[in-house]
């Protein structure tokens, strides 16, 4: 089989597989292109040759996301720890989740995070992509700045909002300036899960108004001119031609942000700190899978039993998008 | 744009795969401690706990007497940042890759130990004479409960004093010559405070931690050293007292999420009254709130029990380093009574050898504030107590903190919040 496949992969002579220059002035190798000989002998001849192409970027994820699930997988049927390595327990890991008062709280967050962060993240941003993508002076500058927070570390940002919401921070002191008096941002447990919220949403804006961007600039112009001919107005034209032309995309968006928000973990951290708030009563899933699993003690077989919860979740999560999609095509 | 179904979902796939990726274990060795008596050499690596910012200096004079004296070696020096340091270590031990001498506390070396990561000093002949240089006291404080042995050298002792505002003391109508130095005397002058301020200044930004319980007295731990038992009667009282404090203002409102970061900070800008520290706080004080500075007083650490608490490091060696005789002997000269000594004289650390404490650095008055905060924590030392129960978890201090906070919010009495996390303490104990 071995030797089968090598002379079916390297003829004798390169010259006539096309795979070396077949003359001084032919140039530096094969040709291209559909009609050429070349094209033809490498799908052929070397069937694994997509794969081959695909290999690098199938190793690192092979190695470093599923093998790892794997063993997560495997895991959290164990009461492995972090320094002993555990024995078979079956569903045990799963059964305790049940009971754990902290992981039905951490489930509540990390759902109202998906709740609430979602819609926000649906589409403020493609609002804010049609305020940016008309070409006026100036724009370019409006364009760099709702995109900076997308670049800015979260740990340097959610150091800057935890200063500027604390009780003598900028924002209760404007609040007191005006009569309103202090806010408990960070020392209410909502308010500090909406809090972190508000940060989630700021800083994912810019990233979502670029694919946004990219999707506005396929729609054709001719159907707003045609729509406001007929005379429908600025939010006719976004509800009949913009929302039906991007749907797609607000379709990715939503899946990306709703797996991304399912799994929240470093706004949240950095503005409740590392006991998930007060009592702990902030803490989302990812959070509790750091807390769990993380530490000489940590207990690999039980965080791994609720990462499997989450993968399952943001599984579903999509699913549910993807088929809300579908109905809608149908 | 346009994309397809299946890029989205292969994409949200892999998204939601990723987070799976960081869980993962590993088996540790479990080998038998051996002999370290044979010749010193080799190439050995010794790990520290966030010291290379700031004596790097003394730390690669260290390494180099040691090389001196043992020509044959090699020493390779490691530090790790403060922030994630367990983590560091587990990853290592579960790696396989944990240094040869490692700095350690307490309750990072119980997990290693009953790993079998950590060589038992009482077995080793050549260790265990090294014994009695060692302060009674911080040679078993590095013997775990349940577990037979000593699984480190003892290395410096800190204690600190308590820093209080003496103007906010004065604004509040309180004597700021006379300060709290017992719980009931600081829920008292807590009270007051915010009393007179309206809540404007806090008393105290932390919620009670195991060693606050400790300090009012409560027994942390049962007579059979098998499960956890602050919740008792004092443990309740004290939980009480706390909430009458929260729910004055005497207790920052922030307190439930604090990190002793973050209240050192408050401290700073003068929105706590009261916070612990030790003595290298006081030149942070005079850099960064040379305001507080004039106005800072200094006390001791607040009690209950007439015993202050005392925090210990430790240095312990891999039970499977390849050159054990070199890891033992630089083990032992890291922490001997020469180098503690030179390291006190470095920063506000205690020596934990024989006759160290009795030097004059830690009993002659200079006058300055320094040498006093110094002198007094080095008296207080003598008769001071590891509050923090040896085998109490990263986990077990997030469940104790987690039901304090619920009681102080009046979820639950004090009662059940400590009997909860009692429960869930000895949970943990079971499953390490």
């Amino acid at each position: 089989m071995k030797s089968t496949i090598a002379s079916r992969a390297y003829p004798p002579d390169p010259a006539a597989a096309g795979l070396a220059p077949r003359s001084p002035g032919s140039g530096r190798g094969p040709r291209r292109g559909p009609g050429s000989g070349q094209g033809r002998r490498i799908s052929r001849q070397l069937p694994f040759s997509p794969w081959l192409f695909a290999a690098p970027g199938l190793l690192v994820v092979g190695a470093f996301s599923l093998l790892p699930f794997l063993s997560t997988v495997v895991n959290s049927f164990t009461d492995r720890r972090v320094l002993v390595a555990g024995d078979y327990v079956g569903l045990a890991n799963f059964r305790e989740l049940v009971h754990d008062e902290m992981f039905w709280t951490g489930l509540r967050n990390s759902t109202l995070y998906v709740v609430c962060v979602v819609p926000a993240l649906v589409v403020l941003p493609l609002l804010l992509a049609l305020l940016v993508r008309r070409n006026i002076p100036g724009i370019a500058f409006f364009r760099s700045a709702f995109y900076t927070p997308v670049v800015a570390s979260i740990v340097v940002v959610g150091l800057i909002w935890v200063w500027m919401l604390d009780d003598r921070g900028l924002v209760n002191s404007l609040l007191e300036t005006v009569g309103i008096g202090k806010i408990g941002f960070l020392s209410d447990q909502w308010l500090l899960l909406f809090s972190a919220m508000a940060v989630t949403v700021w800083k994912g804006l810019g990233y979502y108004m670029i694919i946004y961007l990219a999707a506005l600039a396929d729609v054709p112009r001719e159907l707003h001119e045609a729509a406001a001919v007929d005379g429908a107005g600025a939010v006719r034209r976004f509800f009949t031609v913009t929302v039906p032309a991007v749907r797609s995309t607000m379709v990715l968006v939503g899946a990306l942000s709703s797996v991304a928000a399912f799994k929240v973990f470093s706004e949240v951290y950095l503005m409740a700190g590392p006991t998930g708030g007060p009592a702990g009563e902030d803490t989302t899933l990812v959070m509790l899978v750091q807390r769990v699993g993380t530490g000489l003690t940590g207990r690999v077989g039980y965080a791994s039993a609720i990462s499997v919860v989450v993968f399952v979740v943001t599984v579903a999560l999509m699913l549910l998008v993807l088929r809300a999609d579908r109905k809608e095509d149908a | 744009m346009r994309i397809s179904r299946r890029a989205v979902a292969m994409a949200t796939v892999l998204a939601a795969v990723l987070p799976l990726s960081a869980c993962g274990g590993g088996d540790t060795g479990t080998e038998e401690s051996s002999d370290a008596s044979g010749p010193v050499k080799g190439q050995i690596s010794f790990q520290t706990w966030n010291l290379q910012a700031n004596f790097k200096e003394y730390f690669n004079g260290v390494i180099k007497d040691f090389e001196k004296k043992y020509p044959d070696t090699k020493v390779r020096w490691v530090d790790r940042p403060a922030e994630g340091y367990a983590d560091k270590l587990s990853a290592d031990a579960a790696a396989g890759t944990l240094p040869d001498v490692v700095n350690v506390s307490p309750d990072q070396l119980a997990p290693l130990t009953k790993a079998g990561l950590a060589l038992d000093l009482d077995k080793d002949r050549t260790a265990a004479a090294f014994r009695k240089e060692y302060l009674p006291d911080a040679w078993k404080s590095q013997q775990i409960p349940g577990v037979e042995g000593t699984y480190g050298f003892p290395w410096y002792l800190n204690t600190g004093p308590m820093f209080y505002n003496k103007r906010l003391f004065e604004e509040a109508g309180l004597d700021p010559e006379k300060p709290p130095t017992t719980y009931d005397e600081v829920f008292d002058a807590g009270l007051e405070m915010a009393r007179r301020t309206d809540g404007r200044v806090a008393t105290l930004g932390q919620v009670p931690t195991i060693e606050d319980f400790g300090r009012y007295g409560v027994q942390l731990v049962n007579k059979e050293g098998t499960g956890f038992a602050f919740n008792d009667a004092k443990g309740v009282e004290m939980l009480t007292r706390y909430k009458e404090l929260f729910d004055a203002k005497a207790l920052d409102p922030q307190a439930l999420t604090a990190t002793p970061e973050s209240t050192g900070s408050k401290f700073l800008t003068e929105s706590v009254a009261m916070n612990p520290g030790s003595a290298l706080d006081l030149e942070n004080f005079k850099k960064q709130a040379p305001t507080l500075y004039k106005n800072i007083g200094i006390t001791d650490q607040v009690t209950s029990t007439g015993k202050v608490n005392m925090y210990v490091m430790g240095v312990m060696v891999n039970a499977n380093s390849q050159q054990k005789p070199a890891a033992v002997a630089f083990a032992h000269f890291v922490t001997d009574a020469t180098r503690q000594m030179s390291f006190a004289k470095e920063v506000a650390i205690f020596p934990s050898t024989q006759g160290s404490l009795d030097d004059p650095y830690f009993t002659k008055e200079d006058g300055t504030d320094e040498t006093r905060v110094r002198i007094a924590a080095a008296k207080s030392l003598k008769n001071a107590v590891n509050y923090t129960p040896v085998l109490f978890s990263e986990q077990m201090k997030t469940e104790l903190r987690n039901q304090v906070a619920k009681a102080l919010q009046g979820k639950v009495s004090p009662q059940e919040a400590l009997d909860r996390a009692v429960e869930a303490c000895d949970k943990l104990l079971k499953q390490s």
